[in-house]
Parts: C-alpha cells; sequence; structure tokens
C-alpha cells in the first residue's frame, strides 16, 4: 500500500458544520404539515394484570385524532428471533412502571397530554420482582409465564478443565463484585415521526440505530409488507446502544399514524428516555482466578448475574459477551462461566457501549491487581506475562488476527510513568492500570441468514460527482466521513466530491446497523469492495486507450496517471466521461460478510463473542483521594486503543476520550437508583452524568495493529477503551489510599466507609 | 413537560407587583431567575393559576453599600454577585457562595430573592445569610419589614414570606477589621445543590481569641440553620487543631440530618464535620489577614 492522502489523516467529521451551527435536523426537528403530536400512556404498577383499558373519553377530546392500545398492534415482537415477548401497548399485564399501555395522537401536545389523563386503566396489582437473585428464586408470579424462576436465559460454558488450572496455582482468589445499573444517557432524546402517505404507505424518520431491525419489526407490527415502509435516519443525537433496538416510540408513533391516516411525532422527556432505558444491568460477578508464583493464569472462572428488567431485549446477548469476552484479552487455558438472564419488574436493560463485557472487565482487572499484590508482582508485569500468541483462536473459538496489546501496555507504562509513580505518588495520590478489548462487530448476525451484513453501492453520473449509498447509520462515531475518506482515498479524489446517502432504506442497501462497532470494520469493507469495482470500471477504457494495464496506473489527485510516470495523464472527469462512453452512469457494489472461520464454535451461545477482529486497549489512570470525605478526583488518564489502523486520527481520539469518560463516568458517578421499581432520578439533575468539570486530561494514544482484513487494517475504536477505565479507577484508589473498592459507583461514601473500616482494622491488629 | 395552564403578569414596577401580589397572593407564584419554579411547573409538582414575573422590575437589580451594609436587590444574579468588586471586597464569603451556585447558565439566570424565597434545603444563599446575619426584606403594599435570616427559615421550602409580600432586598453588614469568612461546599455533581454548604464567619480579638463566630449549614437538614453549639464551643477561645476539630464535629448536634441516593445520613454528617472544619481554618486565616 502505497503513501495514502485522505485515510490516516484528521479528517473533520462530515456533518460538523451542520451540528455545530444547529442547522442539522435531528428526528425532532422535523415537522410535515398536518402532523399530529403523540404521547404514551405508562404504567404506575411494576406489575399488574390489565382488567380493561377505557378510551372512551380521551377519543371525545377536542382534537385528539386516534388512541390505540394493546388491541391495535398485538403482534409481539423483539431485537433477538428467540426474545419476542413485547408489545408496543400491554395487552394482558404491565411489567415494569413505565410499561407502555396506550397510546394518543392529538393536534397539540398539550390535548396529547391532557387525553392521556382520561383514559381509564383497571389494573389489578401483582406481586412483583426487583432484586435478581430473589427474582431468580421464584416459585410463582412469573413476569413471564413461559421464563420459569424469572430466569430468561442461563448459559454453562467451560473450556479446558478450570479444577485442573486451580491445581496448578500457587495463589488462587475469589471475590465478588457489583455494578449498579447505567444508562447511555445520549443528548438527544428519542424522537419517531410517522408519515402516512397519500399512497397507503408509511414513512418513518426515527432516532435509530438500527433502521433495518425496525423496518423489519414494524412490517410485523403494522401488518404491512417491508415494501410498502421507508424507515429514514436523520442526525442522530448520540445512541451508545440506547438507539439500538425497537424502541416503543417508534412502533407508537406508526400506529398511530395508520389509524389516523395523519403524521405522527413523539418525542420523549427526558424521564421516558430514562424509563425506555436498555442500558447496563445491575451484575454481580463472583470470580475466581489462580495464578502461579510466575504470574502465569492457570484458570478463570466467572458466576454472572445480570438484572435484565421487565423484557428479554438484547439480553441473552449482554450475558454471552460477558462470558466470551473473559477470553481473547489474555492467554488463559481454562476458563469456565455459568451466566444468568434474570428478569425483574424494571425497564429492560440492553446493549450500552461495550456490550456485555464491561461489568466482567471490572471484576477481572480488580482481581489481576489483587492477585498481583498477594503474589508480590507488579501488575503491569503480571498483565505481560500472560499477552496471547496472536494469531490463534482461544479455546471458546475466538480467532485474533491482530493484537496490538503488548504495545498498548508498553506505551501506557512508559506515557504515564507507571514504573516511578506506582506507590510513590505520595498521600492520597495513586495510579491504576487495566486493560480491555471489544469485537469489531458481531461474526454472525442477530438473524441469521448467509447474505452479506452490509452492501454499499456507488454511482457516478455525467457530473462526475461521487455517490455513495450507505446503510450504514451515523449516530456521531463517524460512519459517513468513514465511508467518504475510503471512497475518495481508492478513487485518488478530493473528499469533497464525494457525496454519501445513508441510512435510508428506499434508497440504500441493508446494513444492519451501528452496534457491536461493526461499522468500519463491515460497511468500511463493503464500502472499499464498492469503490475498488468503481476503480475498475473507470481504469479499463483509460488502460485500453493508453494501451496498458490497469495495474499500471494509479489515481491520485483527481487525475489517472502512470505508476512509472510513463505518458499516462487523465483527469478524473475525464476518466469518467470515457468510462461511460456505451455505458452510462456508472455503478458499483460492494458487500462484506465476515469469513466463515471467524463464526466461532459449535455450542450452546457460541454465537456471541466471535468477531472478525477484536480491538485492545491499556489505560493508566492517576486519582487523587480526600482520605476524610472519600472524594475521587481522576486527575489524569493515559489510554492508549489497538484500532488496527487509524482511518481517521481525530475521531478515533474522540471515541477514545469519550469511552474513557463514560467508563469514569460508571466507575465513579452515575448509577440509576430504584425504589420498588421506581427510577429515584430520571433527570440530569439527579442522575450523576460527568460534565467537562470533572473530565480530567485525556491522553489517547494510537497503536495501530494492522488488521489483516479490515479495511486498510481498520478495526473498532469506539467501545473497546470503556472497559478498562473502571477497573484502572479502582486500581488506582487501592495505590493511592490502600482500600479494595468491589462496588460500582465508587461513590465517596463507600470509599470512606472502606477507609474507616480499614482505620478500625488496623487499629485492631495494633492491639 | 407541559406546565399547567397559568395566567402570566409581567409588572413594570413594584407597585403594580405589590398590588398584583395583594389581589392573587395565595393562588399566584413570582417568577424571577425562574430556575427553581420553571422545572416544578413543567413537572406538575407547582400549578400556580398566576405567574408573575417581576424580572422588569429595575429597582429590585443591583448591588450597593449603604450605611455600613451591602444592600443587594432581590433580582441580582448570583453571576452579578459573584463577580461585583463591591461584594467581593466587603463579603467575600457571599461572593464565594454565588460562585458555588449550579453553573454558569444558572448563574447567569437565577436570582438571589429567587434562591432565599424558594428555601432549597440544599441552597447556598440561605447557609450564607445565615452566616453573615444578613437581614431580608419583605415588603407589601402595607410596607416593609426586616426578617432576621435566622428566622426567616422554617422549614422545607418554607419560609416567613406571606403571600402578599415580595421580598425585595437582603441586607449584609460589612464585617469590621478582623473578621473573615469563608464557603466551602461538597457538589451534588449532577445538580451542583450542596450535599453540604458550611459558611462560616469569625472575627478574632484580644490575644487572637475568637471574638464571634457564627457558622450556617446547607444541605444536611430540612432548611438551613445555624450550628448553634459548635459556635458556642469557639466562642472566646484561641483556634487551634484540637479546637477546630472539636467544634466541627458538633456542626450536626440535635439535628434531623438528610439522607438521600446522593449521600445517606450519616455521610452529610461526616462530611458536614470536615467541610465545618475547612471553612472555619479559611475564615480564621482571613480574619488573620492570611489568604486562604
Amino acid at each position: 500500500m502505497g503513501e495514502m492522502n485522505v485515510i490516516g489523516k484528521r479528517m473533520a467529521m462530515t456533518d460538523a458544520r451542520a451540528k455545530v451551527t444547529g442547522l442539522g435536523r435531528y428526528a425532532d426537528d422535523l415537522s410535515v404539515p398536518g402532523m399530529l403530536y403523540g404521547r404514551i400512556l405508562h404504567s404506575p404498577h411494576p406489575h399488574a394484570r390489565i382488567r380493561s383499558v377505557d378510551t372512551l373519553a380521551a377519543e371525545a377530546l377536542e382534537g385528539v385524532k386516534a388512541v390505540a392500545t394493546g388491541r391495535d398492534a398485538p403482534t409481539p415482537y423483539g431485537i433477538l428471533p428467540i426474545g419476542h415477548d413485547e408489545r408496543v401497548l400491554a395487552l394482558d399485564k404491565a411489567r415494569y412502571i413505565g410499561d407502555n399501555v396506550a397510546a394518543v395522537a392529538a393536534t397539540s401536545p398539550e390535548i396529547a397530554e391532557e387525553a392521556l389523563r382520561l383514559i381509564r386503566v383497571d389494573y389489578e396489582p401483582l406481586p412483583a420482582w426487583f432484586d435478581p437473585l430473589e427474582s431468580m428464586k421464584a416459585e410463582e408470579n412469573w413476569i413471564h409465564e413461559k421464563r420459569a424462576h424469572n430466569i430468561e436465559k442461563e448459559y454453562h460454558h467451560h473450556f479446558g478443565n478450570v479444577d485442573e488450572g486451580f491445581a496448578q496455582a500457587d495463589f488462587v482468589l475469589e471475590d465478588r463484585y457489583y455494578c449498579g445499573e447505567v444508562t447511555h444517557a445520549a443528548m438527544e432524546p428519542h424522537s419517531t415521526l410517522a408519515v402516512w402517505e397519500p399512497n397507503e404507505r408509511l414513512t418513518v424518520y426515527s432516532s435509530t440505530q438500527v433502521p433495518f431491525y425496525l423496518h423489519r419489526t414494524l412490517s410485523a407490527v403494522c401488518e404491512m409488507p417491508m415494501s410498502r415502509i421507508r424507515v429514514v435516519k436523520p442526525l442522530v443525537g448520540g445512541g451508545f446502544g440506547g438507539k439500538s433496538e425497537i424502541i416503543p416510540l417508534e412502533v407508537a408513533a406508526s400506529v398511530l399514524a395508520k389509524k389516523a391516516r395523519r403524521p405522527v411525532k413523539i418525542t420523549y422527556t427526558r424521564e421516558e428516555v430514562f424509563y425506555a432505558h436498555r442500558g447496563r444491568p445491575i451484575t454481580i460477578v463472583d470470580l475466581k482466578l489462580g495464578i502461579t508464583k510466575e504470574g502465569r493464569i492457570t484458570a478463570a472462572q466467572a458466576r454472572i448475574v445480570q438484572d435484565g428488567g421487565a423484557y428479554c431485549g438484547y439480553g441473552p446477548v449482554t450475558v454471552l459477551y460477558s462470558g466470551a469476552l473473559l477470553n481473547a484479552l489474555y492467554d488463559i487455558p481454562n476458563v469456565k462461566f455459568d451466566g444468568f438472564r434474570v428478569l425483574t419488574n424494571k425497564p429492560a436493560c440492553g446493549a450500552m457501549r461495550g456490550h456485555g463485557t464491561v461489568n466482567a472487565r471490572f471484576a477481572f482487572e480488580s482481581m489481576l491487581d489483587q492477585i498481583a499484590a498477594r503474589a508480590g508482582l507488579d501488575p503491569v508485569e503480571l498483565r505481560r506475562r500472560n499477552l496471547l500468541k496472536a494469531p490463534c483462536t482461544t479455546p471458546n473459538g475466538l480467532r485474533v488476527t491482530s493484537y496490538g496489546l503488548p504495545e498498548c501496555i508498553e506505551r501506557v507504562a512508559e506515557r504515564s510513568g507507571w514504573a516511578e509513580k506506582r506507590g510513590k505518588l505520595g498521600k492520597g495520590r495513586g495510579i491504576g492500570f487495566a486493560c480491555s478489548h471489544y469485537v469489531s462487530g458481531a461474526a454472525n448476525p442477530i438473524i441469521r441468514s448467509n447474505m452479506p451484513h452490509t452492501t454499499v453501492n456507488i454511482k457516478i453520473d455525467r457530473d462526475a460527482g461521487i455517490t455513495v449509498y450507505s446503510g450504514a447509520s451515523e449516530i456521531g462515531q463517524g460512519s459517513d466521513t468513514m465511508h467518504v475518506q475510503i471512497v475518495a482515498e481508492v478513487l485518488g479524489v478530493r473528499p469533497e466530491r464525494v457525496n454519501l446517502v445513508a441510512a435510508d432504506t428506499e434508497l440504500t442497501p441493508v446494513d444492519l446497523g451501528s452496534y457491536s462497532s461493526r461499522v468500519t470494520f463491515m460497511a468500511g469493507n463493503a464500502c472499499l469492495n464498492a469503490a475498488r469495482n468503481m476503480r475498475a470500471q473507470i481504469l479499463g477504457p483509460v488502460a485500453r486507450q493508453f494501451d496498458c494495464e490497469t495495474d499500471d496506473l494509479e489515481m491520485r489527485d483527481e487525475t489517472i496517471v502512470s505508476k512509472n510516470g510513463a505518458g499516462v495523464s487523465m483527469s478524473f472527469d475525464d476518466a469518467v466521461a470515457l468510462a461511460m462512453v456505451g455505458e452510462g452512469a456508472l455503478v458499483a457494489k460492494g458487500t462484506y460478510a465476515p469469513p466463515e472461520q471467524a463464526r466461532g464454535g459449535k455450542f450452546k451461545g457460541a454465537g456471541v463473542g466471535p468477531s472478525p477482529s477484536y480491538s485492545y486497549s491499556a489505560q493508566a489512570v492517576e486519582v487523587k483521594v480526600d482520605r476524610e470525605t472519600g472524594q475521587v478526583k481522576v486527575e489524569r488518564v493515559v489510554a492508549a486503543h489497538d484500532c488496527g489502523r487509524a482511518l481517521n486520527p481525530l475521531t478515533v481520539d474522540g471515541q477514545v476520550q469519550g469511552s474513557v469518560y463514560m467508563g469514569m463516568g460508571q466507575a465513579v458517578q452515575e448509577e440509576m437508583v430504584w425504589r420498588e421499581g421506581r427510577l429515584m432520578n430520571p433527570s440530569f439533575l439527579e442522575y450523576r452524568l460527568p460534565t467537562t468539570l470533572e473530565t480530567p486530561q485525556i491522553e489517547s494514544i494510537i497503536v495501530e495493529s494492522i488488521d489483516p482484513e479490515g479495511p486498510f487494517g481498520a478495526k473498532e475504536a469506539g467501545e473497546g477503551s470503556l472497559a478498562a477505565a473502571i477497573p484502572a479507577i479502582a486500581n488506582a484508589i487501592y495505590d493511592a489510599v490502600g482500600v479494595r473498592i468491589t462496588d460500582v459507583p465508587i461513590t465517596p461514601e463507600r470509599v470512606l466507609a472502606a477507609l474507616r473500616a480499614k482505620e478500625e482494622a488496623e487499629k485492631g491488629g495494633a492491639r | 413537560m407541559i406546565p399547567a395552564a397559568f395566567e402570566y403578569f409581567a409588572p413594570k414596577n413594584l407597585d403594580e407587583a405589590l398590588r398584583l401580589v395583594e389581589r392573587h397572593g395565595d393562588e399566584a407564584k413570582l417568577l424571577a431567575g425562574g430556575h427553581s419554579l420553571l422545572p416544578l411547573m413543567k413537572l406538575r409538582l407547582s400549578a400556580p393559576r398566576y405567574v408573575i414575573d417581576i424580572g422588569r422590575i429595575r429597582a429590585l437589580h443591583g448591588v450597593r453599600e449603604e450605611d455600613g451594609r451591602l444592600v443587594i436587590g432581590a433580582l441580582t444574579t448570583h453571576h452579578d454577585v459573584e463577580s461585583s468588586e463591591l461584594v467581593r471586597q466587603r463579603c467575600l464569603l457571599l461572593a464565594e457562595a454565588a460562585a458555588e451556585i449550579g453553573d454558569v447558565q444558572v448563574r447567569n439566570r437565577g436570582t438571589v430573592g429567587g434562591s432565599l424565597a424558594h428555601a432549597d434545603p440544599a441552597a447556598d444563599y440561605p447557609a450564607a445569610m445565615l452566616a453573615l446575619e444578613a437581614e431580608i426584606v419583605a415588603t407589601s403594599s402595607g410596607g416593609s419589614r426586616a426578617i432576621p435570616a435566622g428566622e426567616f427559615f422554617v422549614d422545607l421550602l418554607t419560609t416567613q414570606l406571606r403571600p402578599d409580600e415580595i421580598l425585595t432586598e437582603v441586607r449584609v453588614p460589612v464585617a469590621g477589621r478582623r473578621s473573615g469568612g469563608a464557603y466551602r461546599k461538597l457538589h451534588q455533581p449532577a445538580s451542583g445543590f450542596a450535599l453540604v454548604g458550611v459558611a462560616a464567619r469569625v472575627r478574632l480579638g484580644e490575644g487572637e481569641k475568637i471574638e464571634s463566630v457564627a457558622i450556617g449549614m446547607t444541605g444536611v437538614a430540612a432548611h438551613a440553620y445555624r450550628a448553634a453549639t459548635a459556635e458556642q464551643a469557639l466562642a472566646g477561645k484561641k483556634p487551634g487543631a484540637k479546637l477546630l476539630g472539636e467544634a466541627a464535629g458538633r456542626v450536626t448536634e440535635g439535628v434531623d440530618t438528610l439522607g438521600d441516593m446522593h449521600g445517606s445520613a450519616g455521610y452529610r454528617r461526616a462530611v458536614a464535620t470536615v467541610y465545618a472544619r475547612r471553612a472555619l481554618e479559611a475564615a480564621i486565616a482571613r480574619a488573620g489577614g492570611k489568604t486562604a
């Protein structure tokens, strides 16, 4: 690969101007003539049978154009084929406070709000389940009758032999880790505009990460063929997983639009966003780890219980990720995993940045430091002694093709001053280290098929402009810019010549969506293939005219020239005009499907975890702890991320910093607080999201392992750095004040309690 | 997030406003910066029939010095208090408290009078006004009365103000020589409200002994209060680490401490002690002419 002109350069995102000037249009900015305003009635009970819903008074209110209940859309759905347990509006039971019971569309938001007050629902409250460990013992009053003991799914995996592994260990440690529930807190609340078209078609503009799955679900629930539904994703103001399932308002707006035969817009209030949720579940990790005195890990065993809330959602995938990615970071010969996804009467959890891996990684990286202390080893050294020998396949069938972790570790250790600082920063100050990794997309699609995961089309017509059609969803992560860069690089043109049409099911081929960090790898590869195809179409006629081989030619600086400088020089415009002779507009297609050997093993649950490639991260964090109050201040973070090749270092830096920030929020501040199924903090006044004021200096280091299968060698950048932030902070606190906090968030109160307990213990010891 | 319907008035002067509160006071809310009232109305926790927007009454804006007191108009924003050279010179404690409120946007809109009248248990000004022994002036069409800060705060979100009164200004005595004050606060990180806020004011006398001391506490109980037993422990004594530690340990004595998801009652008591000691240390240093 020669020198590149666009790839690897720091390029501002293509939508940046629209966003910073306020001219960008998000779903809630859209309106059409005759548009109605929709609102949803939510259950005040965590678990209740619905005896009846009386909507007569609401329907009679002037300005109300449609009222919908469960009977209007009884088809169940869910993001996973094995989990179709939701209805847009409850039919028989409400399963959490906030569950959707009825919906109205009216000529003004005020009338819609008033109409909700007129709906009479006769509830019969049922005993409810809030604690996952209690819920999984339930003998009756199951949340879904078909899910015995409120266990949505359980998985039991064993690779190698952990009993033998622990027998070989010189040090064995067991501990329990608890992570509270956190949510995405995207700046943009969910919003959907569903337009019933005069020709009996439905067009839906929605804040989604997954237009294709929304398309399918709307077809099923609205009982219309997909060919009569169009889903368009406008600008999305942050997803982080919270828009990667079908969110009730998307279906409710569509059902109302169809019923009223009018356009209907629903935008959630912030409180509704919190209750729509689908975030990271409460997780209880019982972890056991064995190492030899030389520091080799001999076995790891984890029992993981996730509090999934009232519906399946992505649940089985979340719990499987927590087990599968115990592997593929370090070389661990024996691994046992028992995972439980438990139902409770709270909003459903789902995918959130670092899906499934984050809380298990917190436990693992914390325990690595605990066991290193026991064995008298430097924590970084312990990690060095357990590196994979890539390329390799892990015992659970994950194929590691590129592995920048060693370089991440060394560069972070060096930049952070690890060796000089650990244990030496002085009173109340400490440094901590941790690693993490993540998938570059799932090798197996959610809905099993042998079709490619992405198709990208490129069209060039007489204006010599290049239009790229991709179903991939820009959610702020740089998807659109990535497409433009790849095409501009391959065709040797300025990025300004490339226009992208994205995420519109009428115009763009299917892409599965923006989740599991799949877009750069998968849509990027499809885009690369399409661009190469287009390149061949342009170069063929040029080569014929100059009587040379296409391999002799290159495209750069908007011209076609000979590689050896001999003779050929033609402008891009002329070359395109030449190629169109007898052909008309040039159209090219590219696809991507993960290779068979990347798709993992054959055991139950083997489908989750395999990816065509994995990203790697290492982080060092410095903290200051106020011993009198337990306040933790994160002062500096050095984060290295192996993203294969950084297609756009500017956005990679941004993604790493965003991941660290989000991890830090979970580590020390954020938690959804529940009381009997009611969320106590459904607002940004109470949900403790960090702001720039609490965010430290984050120094990102890009490590480029150049993946053999990634587009230009690229892989995941948007999620993998998150998981390391939490244990790195916990480890830094231990270095600072000698207390090990195993519960997240690491609140000042928890730190202070631990400090006092330590003082007491030391006093007791002195006596 | 849609408030219940209400009737809106925007009086141009105080007389007009006073006539409106006299007529509608029981069913009205006064709108100043709106940072407390509007969220409550949007959540329908408050549904006043009338909203009287006093924001256009120019006479209620600004800070001046008069007879050895700072007089602060009710509509003076937190930002104006924080950045007023007069306040910084005469009463650093108050400027410090203002600077710790919410965030820049809140400080640009929120007002002294609005904050005091709302009497949020975690607001910053109440602690400051208690420590400063300020007077809060309430005006009705019948005239004005000055309410000592120590009597003003009655309970959670409840003050001495009557429905027909408007809080028009605050009078803060300017401390003399050998005096110092400081405000120290632990923020609830999302809202910026005080988990614990401590305002301490100290005057040193003969032999470097504490001649007078006032400690205002916020965030800890249903309303702001003076930490009387801690003050008694300090009065007339020469400050030292041991004394300050002991006195600070008493700031929540006899107080029904609040606890919530941001900090249990026990945690608040623990940090109240720490922050009280830090505020006292800073106030004493300043009284002694040192910067702190």
